[in-house]
């Protein structure tokens, strides 16, 4: 571990213009295209051997001299690796999937990074493949408290990307002050100026724990105030606008003062915006995590497995988390990035490594019923939408 | 031999239109109409149920209206801005005319999603309108006058408006300057040779004849403009949102097909309707001939 694997200086601008051709042709023109080329035909032709999910921005990049996780696991693996930054919201990602999916076809993909959410709706419908974790021996890295988890009780389908705080997010110039609540989003000063996620579990989390709801069993009642709360500051223009990722954009340009964003995004922001601040509010933040998942009928699995592996070793993991900044889910991370002086910031960041004082202030959004699910859905598109 | 040969010209067009376009839209009937058999299937049973129709026309009735509006009010603009340009063009154009009708084009070889992702940066709260907007202090005027919201432009109905506007141009200015083109410049000879007064040669002779331009200019923009969907998506906030983002988020995220097919209909409806209202209004002869 040599270099600190940042995807920062110098390389602001472009990242900052690729963002934008992501947010617009991750909205609405590449996915289907890239399906229709790839949806069919299977994965042999083409001298394709391996494809790959997930959302933009989430590994580290190539840079001069220096080549990216995707390009040396090719080069050391000899495997044709096609690793697609497709997917901007893991819904609309299902619904692309579910038809061939529900009609018992495979997908192009072997291996996708999803929520965890979406991860116990695939698990419940039959639509993934156990996980080939015997050929996986480095997933004994994986720490402690992920393993077992609630929406993978027998650790057989799925194992963590990555996994990150829903927050507060904020540029300290334009706010004119520290924030340090939920209830600042909704400062009348900040009208028309703030947005929130379309990730209905983060922002609708966030909102809950600020009323001192419990999110762990989330109740379609103790949801109601919330709801509300959220519809509110949507039709008076308070809610600038509902994103993914590209709340980064705004938040560059000037558009956002303050949102409900990511906590390794903030990390590679304050780079190129150093006004930039996370906050985890004292009522709390939302812990997600998003897990490697494999479709049912992929043709890969030997292919996956290796990369599985690959991914899992302390050293490829840690440069994976120097650059995207999130909470790597393998074990030794910290150490190895507290040895090299350029990352060894990195290693004292409570959001990457959350302390005991940070772990009190992080809740996970418990599951809901298929039915629940659809009417909390439903509820928050009409927020959403207008 | 007159009788098949009509048939045999019409046929390649009407077996695309039916193929591609009527029989997927008649598809969408029984579907509109059925339940889905379970959340995350693909299949769902008829049940011949119509109340669906009266929910989404209930839940998104405002949407509807909104996005008519938006139409209206982008046509209605760019009917301000497309017929002095085609009269300049058609009149004053002299041997630069094709030059300027391929700069009025231009625009549209970009693709609209490139033009509306760069009009976020020139609407954007630090980008130069608003600047020019702050530097000549006319904030507050434009303000009250609901052209800008809390002095922003971006995620406003405004800069919606405006975006639909910029797409719809060429449809309106190109038909128009083809009608003017027809007009004899001796018409207009003759008129002022009358001591006709040039807004009585533009109310008695141009405007008549330039009607069938701005018929089927009408038809070409404010339809697409009712269904557009990038638009209210980059330039519009929550508040702004058109039927088509209705569609695609019922779809795509919501997972209701029956209601995004009922919802699809009524729009094609809708759309229907108001080609047929501007068909009879203006005559289909009327498009072509002034």
């Amino acid at each position: 571990m040599t270099r600190t694997a940042g995807p920062g200086a110098g390389g602001g601008r472009r990242r900052f213009l690729r963002r934008l051709g992501l947010a617009a042709a991750g909205a609405l023109v590449a996915p289907p295209l890239l399906q229709a080329c790839v949806g069919q035909g299977g994965g042999s032709g083409g001298g394709t051997a391996l494809t790959i999910s997930t959302f933009p921005l989430y590994i580290d990049p190539d840079e001069p001299g220096a080549p990216g996780s995707v390009a040396r696991f090719r080069k050391e693996t000899g495997i044709q690796l096609r690793y697609l930054e497709d997917i901007s919201d893991a819904r609309q990602f299902f619904a692309r999937l579910q038809p061939q999916l529900a009609a018992g076809r495979p997908v192009a993909q072997d291996l996708m990074v999803l929520p965890s959410w979406l991860a116990v709706r695939l698990i419940a419908l039959g639509w993934l493949e156990p996980l080939p974790l015997a050929q996986v021996p480095n997933a004994r890295n994986l720490i402690p408290s992920l393993r077992n988890p609630v929406w993978d009780s027998q650790g057989r389908w799925s194992l963590p990307w990555q996994s990150g705080i829903a927050g507060i997010v904020y540029n300290v110039r334009a706010t004119g002050r520290e924030l340090d609540s939920v209830d600042d989003l909704f400062d009348p000063a900040l009208k028309g100026r703030v947005s929130a996620l379309l990730e209905m579990r983060d922002t609708m989390g966030l909102l809950m724990l600020a009323d001192g709801k419990d999110i762990r069993t989330p109740s379609w009642e103790a949801a109601q105030p919330s709801f509300e709360r959220l519809e509110r500051a949507r039709r008076d223009g308070q809610i600038r606008r509902f994103t993914g990722n590209d709340y980064q954009n705004d938040l560059l340009a000037g558009n956002l003062a303050a949102c409900i964003g990511w906590s390794g995004d903030v990390a590679q922001l304050a780079l190129e915006q150093p006004d930039l601040r996370f906050l985890v509010p004292q009522s709390g933040g939302v812990l997600w995590a998003d897990l490697m998942l494999m479709p049912k009928g992929a043709r890969h699995r030997e292919e996956a497995a290796r990369w599985l592996n690959w991914v899992y070793q302390p050293q490829e993991a840690a440069r994976i988390a120097a650059a995207v900044q999130y909470i790597s889910p393998v074990n030794g991370v910290q150490e190895i990035l507290a040895q090299d002086s350029a990352t060894a910031k990195l290693a004292r960041s409570p959001l990457m490594f959350p302390d005991a004082a940070m772990r009190q202030r992080l809740h996970s959004f418990g599951p809901l019923s298929e039915a629940e699910e659809a009417r909390w859905e439903e509820r928050f598109a009409r927020i959403t939408e207008g | 031999m007159r009788r098949w040969w009509p048939w045999a010209l019409l046929a390649p067009g009407l077996l695309w239109l039916v193929g591609l376009y009527l029989l997927p839209l008649l598809g969408l009937v029984p579907l509109s109409l059925s339940e889905p058999v379970s959340r995350f299937g693909l299949e769902t049973v008829f049940r011949g149920r119509l109340v669906t129709y009266l929910e989404v026309l209930q839940t998104y009735g405002p949407i509807l209206l909104r996005s008519f509006t938006f139409a209206l009010v982008a046509t209605a603009l760019g009917l301000l801005l497309a017929y002095p340009l085609a009269c300049a063009i058609r009149f004053r154009g002299g041997r630069w005319q094709p030059l300027l009708i391929g700069l009025v084009v231009l625009p549209s070889l970009t693709s609209y999603l490139v033009r509306a992702i760069a009009w976020t940066s020139l609407l954007g709260d630090e980008g130069p309108l608003i600047g020019l907007v702050g530097a000549l202090r006319l904030a507050p005027a434009l303000n009250a006058l609901g052209v800008l919201h809390d002095g922003r432009l971006l995620n406003t109905p405004t800069a919606v408006v405006l975006g639909l506007t910029t797409n719809l141009l060429p449809f309106l200015v190109l038909p128009l300057v083809v009608a003017l083109q027809r007009i004899e410049p001796t018409l207009l000879e003759a008129a002022a040779d009358l001591h006709a007064p040039p807004l009585r040669i533009f109310l008695l002779v141009v405007w008549p004849l330039s009607r069938p331009g701005l018929a089927s200019g009408l038809l070409l923009s404010l339809i697409p403009a009712a269904g557009d969907v990038v638009n209210p998506l980059f330039l519009g906030g929550p508040n702004d949102r058109m039927i088509a983002n209705t569609i695609e988020n019922l779809l795509l995220v919501q997972l209701q097909a029956p209601r995004a097919a009922a919802l699809t209909l009524v729009l094609m409806a809708l759309v229907s309707l108001l080609a047929w209202l501007q068909l009879r209004a203006g005559g289909v002869e009327r498009l072509t001939l002034p």
